[in-house]
């Protein structure tokens, strides 16, 4: 058995291995494809040579952007911003201060790296479109800069001649290597060779990060930040530094503009800069990892060549004054992308491959045999389940006199709550008692207004939710919150700590020893699925799944962060009577193996069947505690359920 | 003082854009990138009503403005309806951002890139104020600012169509379970908003000259006030442009434009710090 699945797991390591080998040789080779050309340098080929690095800079920028609008699903109309810091930054320190070019690269990617950690501070607390306005009226204000500023050259440009006697950056030598640009024939355009195997390195790592625990987590922040958090991502952190990678990608696009151009015009960075840039992202494909690419490369095809010159004239065969020009034909591409193809390029691709492959009968009917639940194995749970049982007395969590009010509503006023390890305790109550406010207080969405939180003898009231769940209490949602676009499988590898402990350094470079845990973790995910009862189902989009199959792979993916606490916040809802007893037999194995539930629930049998302890709250305050049989005959609890009892006859 | 004034003054026109801004945003949580667009095709219309010689000048304004109205109610239509399907979908931004480049592209092929004298609706003389010369037009923008301000914060709190427009805000779904119809209420406010940002262009090209890119720096400059003064409140532009314009006005004067602007800035992401819903706004709690 273990023998067979080490070589599993073997096999599985070995195909992403394979995998990733396959792509960074496929994105060298073509890179490659370009030397040849750069090395002769001929006259003819020198105009294409400088869109081949146009196009590698408009990527790299596209790469990062995407990142933002994609993935994180935040609209940044700014990168074009980022784009002209990195190349004006980069060629003022070559050209004024005289710095060596390594060093006035790195100056310069980090002077936007900084720009974007610090916007991203400032604003990451914006929702809506508060955060493109604000990107929007960055962007206007650098081009204004670019303008305005005397030192860099206003409209003659930078360099140019009166200022330094060149209008032409002089091509740095970086590591012996001069990098000449494509200006002049018959000399190797070195700086394109560079730019397409440094775009193919970025390009490597950017896909590494994406399909990482970290790339997992900007999209759990793209779904929901409350999820995200409860994944153990600390979102604001996690938001201000892919802001800083995604400027990082931008000022490196335009360190390269600088280098094939070796001259700037301010108003090459306007606004429309940063347009065409998402226009790259949105029409390869945002959130697909080549999407940019190659929407980049349509786009810089559209641009720069003279494909679009018949559609100009044929508009002013019409109208010699009403057309529109490349600016406003990539406008009403944008449009047409957004209305035709929102998925993009890729993005639609991928969902046409899709459909193919996949069984139609996966379309849920909800009660017929063939989707109910699996029942699982004690096996199944002995070899998932070690819930670690160190020390730290009897009681894992103490709820201690929580107040929490919303403006002059007592939602949760003065409640006590004791989960012992290893145990189950229910938490009823009619609806608005509190028991969602009170499961809210436990992970550290809402503050307490008066009382402390206890966990394993640390306080934890004033903890942030992703510090709560790294310490070991994971959660589900009353209604429940999925990826519903991406995997069964990627559900619940969303919820291993790692997608909010994973630093982005370590997603980049995708360290040899990353194969084996990315190996653990599916295995892993593979037992979490058959456990509670979704064996075979990994590969389905998780949005096609029944109602009651979303409630198991939510309780998968809390389980896979190996929590010692989870709160379930009415599991049963929704779920027929067979599918909620093996709901139930699923708990009762979770405990027996030391995990503790706090299970909020109105599912009388499903609380009757698996707890030891119930708590009934009403109006925020506790009603009724003991044991199960104690708490469901006291009157009070009738009461507040059924209302008060009619005497017969009177 | 002088700069106080004159920013005071400037803010108006700010004001007018941002009010067309809060306006769609509190009906349909969108809001029209193109809107800067909008104030130049007003102005271009107006230049092309010029040779109406029977037509009193108002009265251009008035059509200008209507069409430009109507022009709104179609963009949101045609490119907000389809492209807003929840929270989530933001491909109404990007789409009324592609609006504005056509729009830009077809004014800057069709009349060139230079500005063009309107010819009417400008107050020539100039007027002073508290002892500092002002520029009349922009008082008059600012008298107008002021006006619409007070229309809408009585009318969004005391009138029917306003108590629909808040609903339609609150909760669209239910407001159409009660009979309302969030697309009709969405396509009103904006062509209301739209008729702001045409009646701010028109006035303001009478001033400065009729151009296709009239619009974008007005438009960032509106982005700005409504950020500061609060994206869902109608107070917001009023006290937002006044701050605003305050302020890059006194930077402007005292160290460079370019500075103004820079400190422009770094005002909107001071009080983003501070109250990230704007000074007027209000919090917006995310459901669980």
């Amino acid at each position: 058995m273990n023998a067979l699945i080490h070589r599993l797991r073997t096999q599985a390591r070995a195909a992403e291995a394979r995998t990733d080998l396959v792509v960074a040789i496929v994105a060298l080779a073509l890179a490659a494809l370009v030397v040849p050309t750069a090395l002769r340098g001929e006259g003819p080929t020198l105009a294409n040579l400088q869109i081949v690095g146009y196009f590698g800079a408009i990527a790299i920028a596209a790469m990062g952007l995407n990142l933002l609008v994609g993935y994180v699903r935040l609209v940044s109309l700014g990168q074009g911003a980022f784009f002209a810091v990195g190349a004006y930054a980069s060629a003022w320190l070559l050209v004024d201060g005289d710095l060596s070019p390594l060093l006035a690269i790195l100056v310069a990617l980090v002077a936007a790296g900084a720009i974007g950690a610090v916007l991203a501070v400032c604003s990451m607390r914006l929702r809506g479109p508060a955060f493109a306005m604000i990107t929007l009226v960055v962007a206007i204000l650098v081009e204004q800069i670019l303008v305005e500023w005397r030192p860099l050259g206003r409209l003659s440009g930078y360099p140019n001649a009166l200022d330094h006697g060149s209008g032409l950056i002089d091509p740095v030598e970086i590591f012996g290597l001069t990098l000449e640009p494509p200006l002049f024939a018959g000399t190797a355009v070195t700086v394109v060779i560079a730019i397409v195997f440094v775009a193919a390195i970025v390009f490597l790592g950017y896909r590494n990060a994406v399909g990482s625990a970290w790339g997992r987590s900007l999209r759990a922040i793209g779904t929901s930040e409350h999820l995200a958090a409860h994944l153990g991502v600390n979102v604001f952190s996690r938001k201000v530094v892919v802001m800083a990678v995604a400027s990082v990608y931008g000022a490196l696009g335009g360190v390269f503009y600088a280098q094939v151009m070796a001259h700037l015009q301010p108003e090459t960075f306007d606004i429309f800069l940063s347009i065409t840039i998402v226009l790259a992202v949105i029409l390869g494909g945002g959130g697909t990892v080549v999407g940019p690419v190659i929407g980049a490369a349509v786009i810089v095809i559209l641009q720069q060549t003279n494909v679009l010159v018949p559609v100009v004239d044929a508009q002013r065969s019409i109208s010699d004054s009403w057309y529109l020009s490349t600016p406003g034909l990539i406008g009403l591409l944008l449009v047409l992308t957004l209305a035709f193809l929102p998925h993009g390029i890729v993005g639609s691709l991928v969902r046409l491959t899709h459909r193919g492959t996949e069984e139609p009968s996966e379309v849920e009917t909800g009660a017929d045999d063939g989707s109910e639940l699996a029942r699982s194995s004690d096996a199944v749970a002995d070899a998932v389940l070690s819930v670690p049982t160190d020390g730290g007395g009897e009681n894992l969590l103490e709820v201690r006199g929580a107040v929490r009010r919303f403006g002059g509503l007592t939602a949760v006023g003065g409640v006590d709550l004791t989960v012992r390890r290893g145990t189950v305790h229910a938490l009823i109550g009619p609806n608005g008692a509190g028991k969602t406010t009170l499961a809210n207080l436990v992970t550290g969405v809402y503050a307490v207004n008066e009382g402390e939180l206890v966990l394993e003898g640390q306080r934890i009231d004033r903890w942030p939710t992703h510090r709560i769940v790294r310490g070991g209490v994971a959660r589900t949602f009353q209604t429940p919150l999925i990826f519903a676009e991406e995997s069964v499988e990627e559900n619940v590898l969303a919820g291993f700590l790692d997608t909010g402990t994973m630093p982005f350094w370590r997603a980049w470079l995708k360290l040899p020893g990353q194969y084996r845990r990315n190996a653990e973790m599916r295995e892993r995910a593979e037992q979490l699925l058959e456990l509670v009862g979704l064996a075979g189902h990994g590969h389905l989009e998780a949005g096609n799944l029944s109602y009651g199959k979303q409630r198991a792979l939510e309780i998968a993916r809390a389980l896979a962060s190996g929590p010692k606490l989870l709160i379930l916040d009415e599991p049963a809802a929704g779920l027929n009577t067979s599918e909620t007893s093996v709901l139930g037999e699923l708990l009762i194995r979770l405990r027996d193996r030391g995990l503790s539930l706090i299970l909020v629930e109105h599912h009388m049998d499903l609380v009757t069947q698996v707890s030891d302890e119930v708590t009934c709250m009403n109006t925020g305050v506790v009603l009724a505690h003991g044991s199960t049989a104690e708490v469901l005959a006291d009157p009070a609890v009738v009461e507040a359920y059924l209302g008060v009892a009619v005497e017969e006859g009177s | 003082m002088d700069a106080v004034i004159s920013g005071l003054v400037l803010g108006g026109l700010f004001t007018l854009v941002g009010q067309s801004i809060v306006l769609t945003f509190v009906t349909t949580r969108t809001i029209n990138f193109a809107s800067g667009e909008f104030l130049a095709v007003a102005a271009f219309i107006g230049l092309g009503l010029g040779s109406w010689t029977w037509l009193p000048g108002p009265g251009k304004i008035v059509i200008a403005v209507l069409a430009v109205g109507v022009l709104g109610a179609l963009t949101y239509r045609f490119l907000v309806v389809p492209f807003s399907h929840g929270e989530h979908d933001t491909r109404w931004l990007l789409s009324t951002v592609g609006l504005s480049y056509v729009l830009v592209n077809l004014l800057t092929n069709a009349y060139g890139a230079n500005p063009q004298r309107l010819g009417f609706g400008r107050i020539s003389e100039p007027k002073t104020l508290l002892g500092a010369n002002i520029n009349a037009q922009a008082l008059l923008i600012t008298v107008l600012a002021i006006i619409v301000t007070l229309v809408l914060v009585a009318g969004s709190k005391w009138t029917s169509s306003g108590l629909l427009m808040r609903a339609v805000a609150e909760d669209a779904e239910t407001a159409s379970l009660m009979g309302v119809s969030p697309r009709r209420v969405g396509a009103y406010a904006y062509a209301g908003a739209s008729a702001l940002a045409g009646l701010a262009g028109v006035l303001w090209a009478a001033e400065v000259g009729v151009s296709s890119h009239l619009g974008l720096p007005i438009l960032v400059s509106a982005f700005a006030v409504a950020v500061i003064g609060g994206l869902t409140s109608f107070w917001g532009p009023l006290v937002g442009g006044a701050i605003y314009a305050v302020v890059v006005q006194i930077a402007s004067y005292e160290i460079g434009s370019l500075w103004g602007s820079i400190i422009g800035l770094l005002l909107v992401i001071g009080v983003l710090v501070v109250r990230p819903e704007g000074l007027l706004g209000r919090r917006m709690e995310a459901k669980l």
